[in-house]
């Protein structure tokens, strides 16, 4: 079949597609609709794994330990220190924060807390002692490193800040995969649900079309003609479902951003700039996998009900 | 044109429809079947363009065997034969023209084709005047030319007209047979199953009768037996 006769076949497949997606108007209204949530509620999903992880990585940021020094100790016997420390299997850095870093750190971070900044200028002198801040390379091996600082000997040091963030992750990672596997399982059903509405859909298209069809098969049309235009409006329906998912989503991330802001202060995390930055990989990808649903659901209808 | 050697079909559980039917059809003629109600005439039509698979035997159209056709070959069978019906199979929210041009766009046909091949068709069986028409708004004898100039836009060398005047009065059913004596004139092989007596017994061609899915009588000029 040359290849003009083929474009001429697949452009009047999608015309008369159109025109049964026009025809059938309710029935397409509703199955656009289920599509919107079945997207919207993959979306939803996609949206808190992005946000449990960063909430991870976030306190994966803060975790570090704080050994605290001495007022008296010498330069040279904390950088021994801090070159004994990195030299753990699970160190990842040490940072080595003097007693007027510490300070000024302290001032900065308080700065919107007169109180607190007047205690310490009543103090009249600088209250903090040098630290070592340590950041462990893995978080799940934060005992075993908290046991090896444990066996540091030094008097130089005048005390270990041990707080344990293990916990806390465990306990998010908890949310995270509960939230995961309730959003798989909304997700799952409306998936199935669209699947028996895309089909419904094809068929009672068929079945509105059944002496159209006839006719065409009694006028030599090729199958592939009778049943592309019912593959190509389950594409429709997809493209138009995905369009309006996002036209919903979208107002649904800009009403979220300020929570969680809140939520992430001092971490740097945007969910619409997340979006953004992966918006045409992100569309691509639903509509092949929703096309490919959607398409697969109406083949099953027209192969079986297209023999008339 | 159209050979049937030993062809038989059965409905389940075993109703022989047809029984070990031999025929030989040759091109050009113009040949009628006849016989009563669930005889098997209509299977006859159905497994000429490839709507009923046969359980035995051979059918040939033209030189191809169309025995065990293959379902992507059926469209390429039915491009070459035109049918029409007893209920004109004509889509009601299209035109005349429409109707017609529907046949060769789900075929892949260009515009420009269409464009020239429509008209043509519809002035053979003389509706150029009504081509805007809804088959609603012609006469039933008219929806039959549509039928027919559809069944045509493929220039078939073949057209079986399975009870064409079957919805008509007999002046409109009278200028459908004319219209099929003229196609035939034109060299196109004609098989009409029909019912009506007073056309097979005028028509004076060659008449088939079927009883009971077997040929009872075969006669090159013949009368309507049953």
């Amino acid at each position: 079949m040359p290849f003009a006769t083929i474009l001429l076949s697949i452009l009047r497949a999608i015309k008369f597609s159109l025109q049964d997606v026009v025809r059938n108007f309710w029935l397409s209204i509703v199955t656009i609709i289920i599509l919107v949530l079945a997207l919207f509620s993959v979306n939803t999903l996609l949206t808190m794994r992005v946000i449990t992880s960063s909430a991870i990585d976030s306190i994966k940021e803060k975790v570090d330990i704080n050994l605290y020094l001495k007022n008296e100790s010498t330069e040279a016997e904390i950088m021994a220190l801090k070159a004994e420390v990195s030299n753990l299997n699970q160190v990842k850095t040490v940072t080595y924060v003097s007693k007027q870093e510490a300070l000024e750190s302290f001032k900065d971070k308080h700065k919107n807390d007169p109180d607190v900044l007047e205690a310490l200028r009543q103090l009249n002198k600088n209250p903090l002692t040098p630290t070592l801040v340590i950041k462990p390379k893995q978080v799940g091996n934060y005992d075993d490193l908290i046991n090896n600082i444990n066996r540091v000997e030094s008097n130089i040091i005048e005390s270990r800040n041990f707080d344990n963030p293990k916990a806390m992750l465990d306990k998010i990672n908890g949310i995270a995969v509960k939230v995961n596997e309730a959003g798989m399982f909304v997700s799952l059903i409306f998936i199935l649900i669209t699947i028996l509405v895309v089909y419904n859909s094809i068929r009672v298209a068929i079945y509105t079309h059944q002496r159209e069809i006839k006719i065409m098969r009694l006028v030599g049309a090729s199958n592939w003609f009778i049943r592309a235009p019912y593959i190509f409006s389950s594409l429709i329906y997809t493209l138009f479902g995905l369009i309006l998912a996002i036209i919903v989503f979208y107002p649904f991330l800009t009403i979220l951003q300020p929570y969680l802001e809140t939520f992430f202060s001092g971490y740097s995390f945007n969910i619409i700039s997340y979006f953004r930055t992966g918006f045409w990989r992100l569309f691509m990808l639903e509509f092949l996998a929703a096309g490919a649903i959607n398409v697969f659901a109406s083949w099953i209808a027209v192969r079986k009900y297209s023999r008339v | 044109m159209i050979r049937f050697v030993n062809v038989t079909k059965i409905y389940q559980p075993d109703i022989k429809a047809l029984n070990k039917i031999n025929l030989h059809i040759k091109p050009g003629e113009f040949v009628s079947v006849v016989g009563q109600s669930g005889t098997g005439k209509t299977t006859m039509i159905k497994s000429l363009i490839g709507e009923e698979k046969i359980d035995e035997g051979k059918i040939i159209v033209g030189d191809w065997d169309i025995s065990d056709i293959k379902k992507n070959e059926i469209p390429l069978l039915r491009r070459q034969i035109g049918v029409i019906f007893q209920d004109f199979k004509l889509l009601p929210k299209k035109t005349l023209y429409e109707n017609v041009a529907f046949a060769l766009q789900v075929c892949g046909q260009t515009p420009k084709k269409i464009r020239s091949v429509v008209p043509q068709v519809l002035k053979i069986v003389g509706l150029e005047s009504k081509t805007d028409r809804y088959p609603h708004e012609v006469s039933g004898g008219e929806q039959q030319r549509a039928a027919i100039a559809r069944s045509l836009v493929h220039r078939p060398k073949i057209l079986l007209a399975d009870e064409p005047t079957g919805n008509l009065d007999s002046i409109n059913a009278e200028e459908i047979i004319e219209m099929l004596l003229r196609i035939n004139k034109f060299g196109t092989t004609v098989v009409l199953v029909t019912h009506n007596r007073e056309i097979v017994n005028r028509l004076k061609r060659r008449v088939i009768t079927i009883e009971n899915g077997s040929i009872v009588s075969d006669q090159a000029v013949g009368k309507y037996l049953i």
